[in-house]
């Protein structure tokens, strides 16, 4: 009587975490250059998918333009340890003030809007702060952007630190989704993508969720910046608002499947070294293969938020199959 | 003086930009899809109209009717085959599987035609009419009546044609169209087709007035939002007024405030007409208004 049982969730969930959680520290300590960049990378990814999560998965609302956070943060954080002479650490919760203040000012006008018009004001988002931090050069450097000096220390010490940071703030944004997940907070969101207007009818004020849920998804955006801005030590309009990082965060997300804690940080890892692999074989089609596989992972996976919800439109599915078929015979 | 003639390229210009804008209008009225791959569709027919010109020497006015037709016969074998798989998934898969498809387009054409800045001079492109202090290089005159017969032509195939009432029903009510007959795949295919061989043509006429490259065809599609947000969704009239208010507006903000801001300025507009009027100067309900 398999189908009486109560659905038991695995035992192995935190243990499994757990072991994750020592393996990438200690990776961190033992893998060469090369493949350390590689893993930090992929938190980066990891850590932008969970903040389009909070947002677009959590909401519904498909914020395309996200990657405006994390150049917002970049160039914060820039223009804070050149001009002011701040510290690390001052940039960057000055970068998260800038981007929750920014999400908290422009949510309230944009999220009058809804589904494609929402994607597109996003995306005009992104492309006109871009064009602003272009021009307004005496701030930003314009087009040729900003060099950081480098943090004190080795080469090695300082990547090895760097990956740390990136690895912490990907537990975080895991831990803030599993959190949101669980919190009144969490419930609400997920109201209001499944009915906006039933969600508001009891009581779920759907401006403030929606504007809340976008402030934090910008901080942790943000805060990828600041730390990428550190990283790379120089930092351009091109880069910092690249559109190829929203999208990276979106088919990380499908890939992943967003409502697990492993699916995002795998599918970045796939994701990541699958564009590095192809980025050194094929160099003259990189980008027309990874289009291929952008198109093919949004074609293959189902459109489910989570693996749970995805094994379940399967056996669904499959039944429903196995009806028709059934249902067809004389 | 400065002004006037910045007005008048605002407008030549416009009419541009509402050939390019009008083909992406209709795929999303009608579709519910925005095409990222838009640009690149254009600048497929920039190809087209530049290695015929290299080629046999036709006139780039004379190669519209093939880089649309090229177009029209892409455009529908990509719906039927690729895009019209997730045509019924959510915003965001859809928005990225047409950034996947554009960066395969760009791929390819990088290959095909290399990053190179082209452009095509006609042999009658030196020829200016002074009228006043204003100068209007016939050339662009040209283009400016091309775009407007163009987006005239597809304003007459939607409203008079059987074809065309048959796009507009899907567009109203996807369900009451398959109950009348309407086979909805084969319109949407062909609703495809049509607003690529519109961005083809457009780009024939880029290929005379503009430089193009395969990597500037995001810069086409950012202009085909602008435009038609501030027309109105799915509305060819206003896809024309969107165009020009465009126009102007990119030549005004390079006179008065610095080439720079000209980008700054159109997407600022885009922002402001999304937040105030969403259903831009001209534009019907909502799609999603429609549908619900």
């Amino acid at each position: 009587m398999p189908r009486s049982k109560p659905e038991r969730r695995a035992p192995i969930g935190p243990l499994a975490v757990a072991v994750l959680f020592v393996m990438l520290i200690a990776a961190g300590l033992v893998l060469n250059g090369y493949w350390q960049r590689t893993l930090t990378e992929v938190f980066l990814v990891a850590t932008i998918a969970q903040s389009i999560n909070i947002i677009a998965g959590f909401t519904g609302y498909a914020a395309f333009g996200q990657v405006v956070f994390f150049g917002l943060g970049n160039y914060t954080l820039a223009i804070a340890m050149t001009s002011l002479h701040a510290p690390f650490l001052a940039g960057a919760a000055m970068g998260s003030v800038v981007c929750a203040g920014f999400a908290m000012v422009c949510g309230v006008p944009l999220f009058r809007l809804k589904g494609h018009y929402f994607a597109i004001a996003t995306l005009g988002l992104n492309e006109a702060v871009k064009a602003v931090v272009n021009n307004w050069s005496s701030l930003t450097g314009g087009g040729s952007g900003i060099s950081l000096s480098l943090p004190a220390g080795n080469d090695r010490g300082n990547a090895q630190v760097f990956y740390g940071a990136f690895l912490m703030l990907m537990w975080a944004s895991i831990a803030m989704v599993w959190l949101l997940g669980r919190t009144r907070f969490g419930y609400a969101c997920r109201a209001i993508r499944a009915d906006e207007d039933a969600a508001a009818s009891t009581g779920v004020n759907p401006l403030f969720y929606k504007t809340g849920a976008w402030m934090v998804s910008a901080v942790l955006a943000g805060l990828a910046g600041s730390l990428y801005a550190y990283w790379q030590s120089y930092i351009e309009p091109g880069v910092a608002f690249d559109m190829d990082i929203s999208v990276k965060g979106f088919v990380v997300l499908l890939l992943g499947g967003a409502g697990s804690v492993f699916g995002p940080i795998v599918a970045a890892f796939v994701f990541q070294i699958v564009s590095t692999v192809t980025w050194g074989h094929l160099l003259t089609f990189h980008l027309g293969t990874m289009g291929i596989l952008i198109m093919l992972t949004v074609l293959l996976l189902p459109q489910r938020y989570t693996w749970s919800e995805r094994r379940r439109a399967v056996v669904a599915g499959l039944q429903s199959a196995r009806q028709r078929l059934v249902g067809a015979r004389p | 003086m400065l002004l006037t003639q910045s007005l008048v390229n605002g407008i030549l210009l416009g009419g541009l930009y509402a050939c390019i804008a009008v083909g992406f209008s209709l795929i999303w009225g009608v579709m519910n899809l925005i095409n990222l791959a838009h640009g690149s569709f254009v600048l497929l027919g920039a190809y087209v109209t530049a290695t015929i010109n290299q080629t046999l020497g036709l006139d780039p006015f004379l190669t519209i009717p093939i880089s649309g037709g090229v177009l029209f016969g892409i455009g529908y074998v990509i719906q039927r085959g690729l895009i019209n798989l997730v045509i019924a998934r959510s915003v965001f898969s859809t928005l990225v599987f047409t950034f996947g498809l554009n960066m395969l387009l760009v791929n390819l054409l990088l290959v095909a035609f290399t990053a190179d800045l082209r452009g095509i001079i006609v042999p009658y492109a030196g020829i200016v009419w002074q009228v006043g202090t204003v100068r209007i290089p016939l050339t662009r005159v040209a283009v400016f009546a091309s775009a407007v017969v163009l987006t005239a032509l597809l304003a007459s195939f939607t409203n008079r044609t059987r074809l065309g009432a048959a796009i507009k029903a899907t567009s109203f009510d996807v369900d009451a169209a398959r109950l009348v007959g309407i086979d909805v795949d084969h319109i949407y295919a062909v609703t495809f087709a049509v607003g690529a061989a519109m961005a083809g043509a457009a780009g024939s006429l880029i290929a005379v007035n503009l430089v193009f490259s395969p990597v500037l065809g995001d810069y086409y599609t950012m202009k085909a939002f602008v435009v038609v947000v501030l027309g109105g969704l799915g509305s060819i009239p206003g896809a024309l007024v969107g165009g020009l208010v465009l126009g102007i507006t990119d030549n005004l903000a390079s006179v008065v405030l610095d080439p720079g801001y000209r980008d700054a300025v159109s997407f600022a507009l885009l922002l402001l007409v999304l937040v105030l009027s969403p259903r831009g100067l001209f534009g019907k309900p909502f799609y999603a208004e429609i549908k619900a």
